[in-house]
């Protein structure tokens, strides 16, 4: 078993670490979407395609989740759901290896039951995979180029740049989601494979329960506030700015004075 | 980390090298390397997602067909019932039946629901279809897992030294890529001339070959056809010349038919 100064101090440091996630979170927004959307707004529009969307891969099932899009006929696909083991989408995925395709409509059987449900059946689709380190996490798809029937070896390498930019948004936005899942590990490592998984998630709930609420020290209680802030107009933040510039000049008169 | 300091992707196949100051080759042409060559005699194994065995475009040239499994998480080679998942591997197949008619065809898919393109099932396939013999391997997918480099370093020096010839697509996205890195294999990108023949040699690897990769019409599934683009679609040009070749000249070594590819290249000699 683990030893209690052991679990006192991971808990100490789950708590910590949830909370500062929790609080960026409040600050940034849905930092991973909002990147993502914007990668596939650029990509639409360099393209000057019909659509572009980005489908991540998610376990348990195993499936490609289309999370983003932009264009004229994107939005149908969010939401859309492929198994890795269908379709463009699902082989680029696999192999990581990029494919254009086209007269994707006069063909029948081309995913044409997938292509449907988005509302958009396309012509020509490019897609290439999202690829880091450890392999692929989903893929990057452009709809019909409005200028050309086709996609060229130029395109694909533009959206392979395109998809690199994206891999790298999501990776340094996962840190943040997957926090709780990296506590679990480092409580498994601690308590060296002797405590069940079913052990683990009850501690981490119970470390991570109402963090939000919480607050540790005043200073996370300002970021906190300065996070409602952001919904503020220009007028009211400079403002704001006037208001916290007079405190903070107080601050400092107070500090030389001590 | 990568394990090699290598470019691991394809630049767009445009700018084509001369070959002034290349090889004194001059005796080999085309119609020495493959005139009057139909492929007969060679086996070629479609490492994919496999081969529908009744498409026309395959035009019953299909001998085997083998899947991968994970067994206990062990990659096991199981016979398979001819059919492909994606459409890719028939693509693939298609254009090498194309140009060399009377090949054989021998499916390795090591695709699957189960399987995700994971690495060890590719060197599984990979491994197979190197102790079965097969003489030519299309490998139009590659794996970027660097914890398999030895392994496949390993499959496809052996490979080379057996005279056999991977055909390797390079990756055309920037991101390492096995064994399409190796200097053992053929590795093919896309260049956008249609024609199925037209091969390039690049002086400035790992990318060593150009063929047809754009815009190419090919075979899909459940008897389809569509139009594709991508390094994918040009590894099975060279595959197939390389069919060509092997079936006039069994004897070659890997080294002879590499040679043999950069000599006939349709570069500007001067």
């Amino acid at each position: 078993m683990i030893a209690d100064d052991d679990l006192t101090a991971a808990l100490t440091a789950l708590r910590a670490v949830g909370r500062r996630s929790s609080v960026a979170r409040s600050l940034q927004g849905d930092v991973e979407q909002r990147l993502l959307q914007s990668i596939v707004d650029a990509t639409a529009s360099l393209f000057d395609a019909e659509a572009s969307s980005i489908a991540l891969f998610e376990s348990d099932p195993d499936r490609l989740e289309f999370r983003v899009a932009a264009g004229a006929h994107g939005a149908g696909a969010i939401g859309l759901v492929v198994k890795p083991s269908e379709g463009i989408a699902g082989f680029v995925f696999s192999t990581g290896q990029g494919l254009a395709m086209t007269d994707v409509a006069s063909d029948p059987r081309f995913d044409r039951e997938a292509a449907e449900r988005t509302g958009y059946v396309p012509r020509s689709i490019a897609t290439v995979p999202l690829l880091d380190d450890e392999g692929s996490i989903g893929v990057l798809q452009v709809l019909d180029k409005r200028g050309s029937p086709s996609f060229s070896l130029r395109d694909m390498e533009l959206l392979a740049i395109f998809a690199k930019q994206a891999t790298t948004a999501i990776k340094a936005t996962r840190v943040q989601r997957d926090s709780v899942r990296l506590l679990q590990e480092v409580l498994n490592q601690i308590g060296d494979g002797a405590m069940t998984e079913e052990q683990v998630e009850t501690l981490v709930t119970e470390a991570t329960r109402g963090l939000d609420e919480e607050s540790e020290t005043p200073f996370w209680h300002l970021v906190e506030h300065i996070a409602v802030l952001r919904g503020l107009g220009e007028r009211e933040l400079s403002l704001v700015s006037s208001i916290l510039e007079v405190v903070a000049r107080q601050a400092q008169r107070a500090r030389r004075r001590a | 980390m990568t394990g090699l300091d290598l470019p691991a992707w394809s630049e767009p196949f445009t700018n084509i090298p001369s070959l002034a100051r290349q090889l004194r080759l001059q005796g080999i042409s085309r119609d020495w390397a493959w005139g009057g060559a139909t492929g007969a005699g060679i086996k070629v194994g479609i490492v994919d997602s496999g081969l529908e065995a009744s498409h026309p475009r395959l035009a019953g040239r299909v001998v085997q067909s083998v899947a991968v499994e994970l067994e206990d998480g062990e990659p096991q080679v199981v016979p398979d019932d001819g059919q492909d998942l994606y459409g890719h591997g028939t693509a693939c197949g298609g254009i090498i039946v194309g140009l060399a008619p009377d090949v054989e065809l021998v499916s390795v898919r090591v695709l699957g629901a189960d399987l995700r393109g994971k690495g060890a099932a590719f060197a599984a396939g990979l491994e197979w279809a190197i102790e079965q013999g097969i003489r030519v391997l299309n490998l139009s997918l590659s794996s970027k897992s660097d914890s398999l480099l030895p392994v496949f370093h390993e499959l496809v020096d052996r490979a080379y030294f057996k005279g056999q010839i991977l055909v390797s697509a390079a990756n055309n996205v920037p991101a390492p890529s096995y064994p399409s890195l190796f200097s053992s294999v053929v590795s093919v990108a896309a260049h956008g001339e249609p024609d199925p023949l037209r091969l390039y040699y690049n002086l400035a690897p790992p990318v060593e070959f150009g063929a047809w990769g754009v815009d190419v019409p090919v075979a899909w599934k459940d008897g389809g056809s569509t139009v594709a683009t991508g390094n994918s679609f040009a590894a099975p040009h060279v595959a197939g010349m390389v069919a060509l070749i092997l079936s006039k000249h069994p004897d070659l070594t890997a080294f002879e038919v590499k040679t043999i590819l950069a000599a006939i290249a349709d570069n500007p000699r001067s």
